[in-house]
């Protein structure tokens, strides 16, 4: 039989996690559907009902790509629930009649290389190690690189002159991305699409509107879970800092979380999953006179009820506009425009009145 | 001094130790009465509204306690290992406690993959209290002992009512819902009423028995409460699951346990303490089916 | 030719129009129940508007949930979200006003005001719980009148507790209390009671309530809640005859700030107007997109996720 690897899809995490599988194994990668409402009734039909909503999103995207073929599955996981998620959903999806291997890649928030070398092994006997590890670290390069030009997009593109102008590069350098073999191809194409994405001309106002988003991993990550919040504020022509992104996660946050509570006099300890790192970023961003914060993350996400009244209090003290907002699989979104509409028209009206 | 111990979370794993250890160091404890409607009210009042219903309740009891001693002893659990971790609630609740109430809170922290063993939290309490370390340690294998002492006890009566002739029950829960006033205590009421043998699934010697549920499983006491179905799913006619809403490790453990399961059994998700919605017929209806098997 | 406004709030349960002068004084006004259909709602509430001899329509405002099409359908000049608009109406009458407490058909807000300017606000986070739409299948599951409610509630001395902060915990509650006999009017209370703390508990969390309180939105209409909001808040919060209408009248007063010398009509009857909704296949995203099809032509549309939507049209 041969493979079909599927995996949940994240923002645009999509490409360099296909492009590892494909250098590292010759299993066939399944490019799972977008997630439409059709994704998540499924995958609500078929969950518990108060389990956090990337349960519901990753189970409903698993089902679409079983039917579409797929018969390896593979999920990451998390320093919360998440890292439980694939034992119940494999259970739920071989009680549906499905006949599939699932791998978990991280679990209880650890990346343990070992472990993923040996889930790896299993999927592809013939592994050579030091060519998966050269495809690992190339892999891990090519988030890294995303990552930063995602987060400098994130605060330019409301402003660019040519609308759609960044957008367009990017997704023309993920194409890109795809083809390359080498380090010295990927910081080619890196450095050339920095250039040209650095030298798209912008118009930003020098009292631009900033805002800060916060919250929940996944809810943050994935478009679809956050009613496209960030289109959303650029159209208002706002300015977006967000912090998380699957670089930090895997790769700077063992580090940074020591760093950010001793610089927090307020927690004393780390709080589980992004909790205290997000209690950090509000400091961040009350520090650095951005006009808001968006705290948002899918309903009963746990760590991060934790963390709300701390981070309202911050906000509080520092009359810092806070909104929260919890999203849930039936979210509406008329009722999430309104919530972000009225956040920024507030935001707007107190920037004017001093 | 007066240590308060709020008669919530913790306090049901840890309450002989805590009880003796402080006995034997001469210092006045106290601890917060049974819940009740008022607790309960200040719980919701503090609280964020979107916390799960035990992590209200034990707020409530802080509020109520906080103008009544000098410290309020609030623990912190990381874990105990590296695959036994705790409800992220376990991690946060002194930060939460701490940002909420202006209060004197004595907390030690158990992290086991840091080497901060619960000796170590002992001594770190006696050094905050200015207590000297020998004593401090005297004081603790002292409250080990007796507190031991007192499970096995327990243990030992819960593996005698499982021979017991009536029909029995496995309550499978946190203690700190199974044995609150107002969440689990109603429940176990109407079971005895009901002629029924409660077996509580925390009186228990386990040693990770819960593969046969669930092989990946990393939170210490929800791996406690499912070996505990390993251990007596034979000599049992029924399983009640009791979680307060929205509990996120019980979300999915148990799903997982209730689709292996080949016991009748219910799922009561407790939510408002003051109207339960019908969870007494729901009861009945279990007993009635339990005692026609 | 004196100028006036319209202002047209297009929420999920009610539609509610006013006309004003420049002082912001109402000419005329009306409200019907939206039926699911907002086109219709906004016709036939427009035919029921008139305006006054000697004054030219200078501005239409829309807000509510269905402000986008509505705005494209009247041509208005201002499409504004609720919050704004309940802020801006209230002003007007309420000068002082420091806080706003709104429960309508599925949202429920909370609007902090400081001499004059929002500085904070929150919407309910989570579902319909304790709002108006609950309220309303509440009351016909226990065979009660929605008008009769809130007298009803005011009747009882010993309001039953009900579990509220979830629509199907509420439910499951409430059936249980109905079949263990409780009363009708202490059942109905014990809902009042609990639209009240869910609402302090989950919008009201943290802020600074201050009086003045406004109460308003269609529950405001509920003297059960307002009784209950009284008691828990130990004060009386404001409740105007025009509650209902501020939203509308905020949008009529914010589209005056923006008025040019455009005069707009309101002749609704011959004008054509529909919606059609459709999945865009333009990209593999499958958005569901609304468009809007004025006499035969395709005016706009809205709904798509990305730039691609557009172009669909």
């Amino acid at each position: 039989m041969e493979r079909v690897i599927a995996f949940p899809l994240m923002g645009n995490y999509y490409v360099p996690s296909s492009f590892l599988f494909s250098k590292i194994s010759d299993c066939e990668i399944l490019k799972p559907p977008p997630i439409t409402s059709k994704t998540i009734e499924l995958g609500s039909k078929n969950s518990p009902d108060f389990v956090c909503t990337p349960f519901k999103y990753t189970l409903g995207t698993y089902i679409e790509c079983l039917e579409m073929g797929a018969n390896t599955l593979i999920q990451m996981g998390g320093g919360c629930r998440y890292g439980y998620y694939f034992e119940l959903q494999q259970k739920i999806l071989s009680d549906l009649g499905y006949k599939f291997e699932y791998f978990n890649l991280v679990s209880m928030g650890h990346a343990d290389l070992k472990n993923i070398y040996k889930i790896i092994k299993k999927i592809n006997p013939k592994l050579n190690k030091i060519k998966s590890l050269y495809y690992f670290c190339l892999t891990i390069k090519m988030v890294k690189y995303m990552d930063k030009v995602e987060d400098y997009i994130r605060q330019n593109v409301a402003y660019e002159e040519e609308k759609g102008k960044l957008n367009q590069l990017f997704d023309s350098m993920l194409d890109d991305f795809n083809m390359v073999k080498t380090f010295i191809g990927l910081n080619r194409v890196y450095h050339k699409y920095k250039k040209l994405i650095e030298s798209v001309k912008l118009n930003k106002p020098k009292n631009n509107i900033k805002i800060g988003i916060i919250g929940e991993l996944y809810t943050l990550m994935e478009p679809f879970a956050n009613n496209n919040l960030e289109h959303l504020l650029e159209n208002y022509g706002v300015e977006i800092k967000r912090f998380t992104n699957v670089t930090y996660l895997l790769f700077e946050k063992g580090k940074k979380t020591k760093k950010y509570l001793k610089k927090l006099d307020n927690v004393k300890y780390k709080m589980g999953a992004d909790a205290m790192d997000n209690i950090y970023y509000t400091k961040y961003l009350i520090e650095n006179n951005y006009d808001g914060i968006i705290h948002i993350k899918s309903s009963f996400c746990t760590p991060e009820i934790g963390n709300m009244g701390i981070i309202g209090k911050m906000c509080e003290e520092s009359d810092m506009p806070v909104l929260f907002i919890s999203t849930d699989t039936n979210t509406s979104n008329v009722g999430f425009e309104t919530r972000i509409e009225a956040f920024y028209d507030m935001i707007e009206m107190r920037k004017k009145n001093g | 001094m007066k240590i308060g111990i709020p008669r919530s979370l913790y306090y049901y794993y840890f309450k002989d130790l805590w009880q003796y250890f402080f006995e034997y160091l001469n210092i006045e404890v106290i601890v917060s009465p049974e819940t009740n409607k008022q607790i309960m009210d200040l719980g919701v009042k503090y609280s964020n509204d979107e916390m799960c219903l035990s992590m209200k309740n034990y707020i409530g009891h802080i509020a109520y306690l906080k103008d009544k001693c000098t410290h309020i002893l609030i623990p912190r659990i990381d874990n105990y290992g590296l695959s036994n971790q705790t409800c992220t609630n376990f991690l946060s609740t002194y930060d939460i406690i701490n940002n909420i109430f202006d209060i004197n809170i004595l907390n030690y922290n158990i992290n086991l993959k840091n080497n901060e063993t619960e000796l170590k939290g002992f001594l770190n309490i006696g050094r905050k209290l200015g207590i000297n370390k020998k004593y401090i340690k005297d004081a603790y294998i002292y409250a080990r002992v007796k507190s031991s002492k007192i499970k096995k006890e327990k243990v030992l009566k819960n593996l005698k009512n499982l021979r017991s002739d009536k029909r029995k029950i496995l309550l499978v829960g946190h203690p700190y819902n199974i044995y609150d006033k107002l969440i689990g205590e109603p429940i176990i009421n109407m079971l005895k009423s009901l002629n029924i043998e409660i077996i509580y699934c925390d009186l228990f010697y386990t040693k990770n028995e819960y593969d046969r549920y669930s092989k990946g499983l990393y939170w210490k006491y929800n791996k406690e409460n499912i070996s505990s179905i390993s251990k007596c799913i034979d000599r049992i006619d029924g399983i009640i699951f009791l979680s307060s809403f929205p509990c996120g490790p019980d979300s999915l453990v148990n799903e997982l346990v209730i689709r292996k399961l080949d016991k009748p059994y219910i799922n009561i998700i407790v939510d408002d303490v003051e109207s339960s919605g019908g969870i007494e017929t729901r009861i009945e209806s279990f007993v009635d089916i339990v005692n026609e098997l | 030719m004196d100028k006036c406004y319209l202002g047209v709030d297009i929420g999920s349960i009610s539609t509610k129009g006013v006309i004003i002068d420049e002082k912001y004084n109402i000419l005329s006004q009306n409200y019907i129940w939206t039926e699911a259909s907002p086109i219709s709602a906004v016709k036939e509430l427009i035919s029921t508007l008139s305006i006054p001899k000697g004054y030219k329509l200078s501005g239409i405002g829309t807000t509510g949930s269905a402000r986008k099409l509505i705005g494209l359908m009247l041509g208005a000049n201002v499409v504004k979200n609720e919050i704004i608009c309940h802020a801006y109406g209230t002003l007007n009458y309420y000068p002082d006003c420091k806080t706003i407490l709104e429960i309508g058909g599925q949202d429920s807000k909370i609007i902090i005001i400081n001499n004059g300017i929002i500085t904070d606000y929150a919407m309910n986070t989570l579902c319909a719980a304790g709002t108006g739409a609950f309220l309303s299948s509440q009351s016909k599951r226990i065979g009660v009148d929605i008008n009769d409610f809130g007298s009803l509630a005011l009747s009882s001395k010993n309001p039953v507790k009900i579990a509220a902060r979830c629509t199907v915990f509420a439910e499951s509650d409430l059936i249980h209390k109905a079949q263990l006999g409780y009363k009708k009017e202490d059942i109905v209370a014990g809902l009042c009671k609990s639209v009240v703390l869910n609402y302090l508990n989950n919008v009201g969390k943290g802020k600074k309530i201050k009086e003045p309180i406004v109460f308003q939105g269609g529950v405001s209409k509920n003297i059960g809640v307002v009784k209950y909001f009284n008691e828990i808040l130990n004060t009386k919060v404001i409740v105007d005859d025009n509650s209902h209408l501020m939203g509308a009248i905020g949008a009529a007063i914010l589209s005056s700030k923006e008025s040019s010398d455009k005069e707009y009509n309101l002749n609704m009857n011959e004008i054509n107007f529909e919606t059609k909704g459709y999945e865009c296949k333009g990209c593999s995203n499958n958005c569901e997109i609304v468009r809007i099809i004025k006499d035969g032509k395709l005016i706009d549309s809205f709904g798509n996720r990305c730039e691609r939507g557009t172009i669909a049209k």
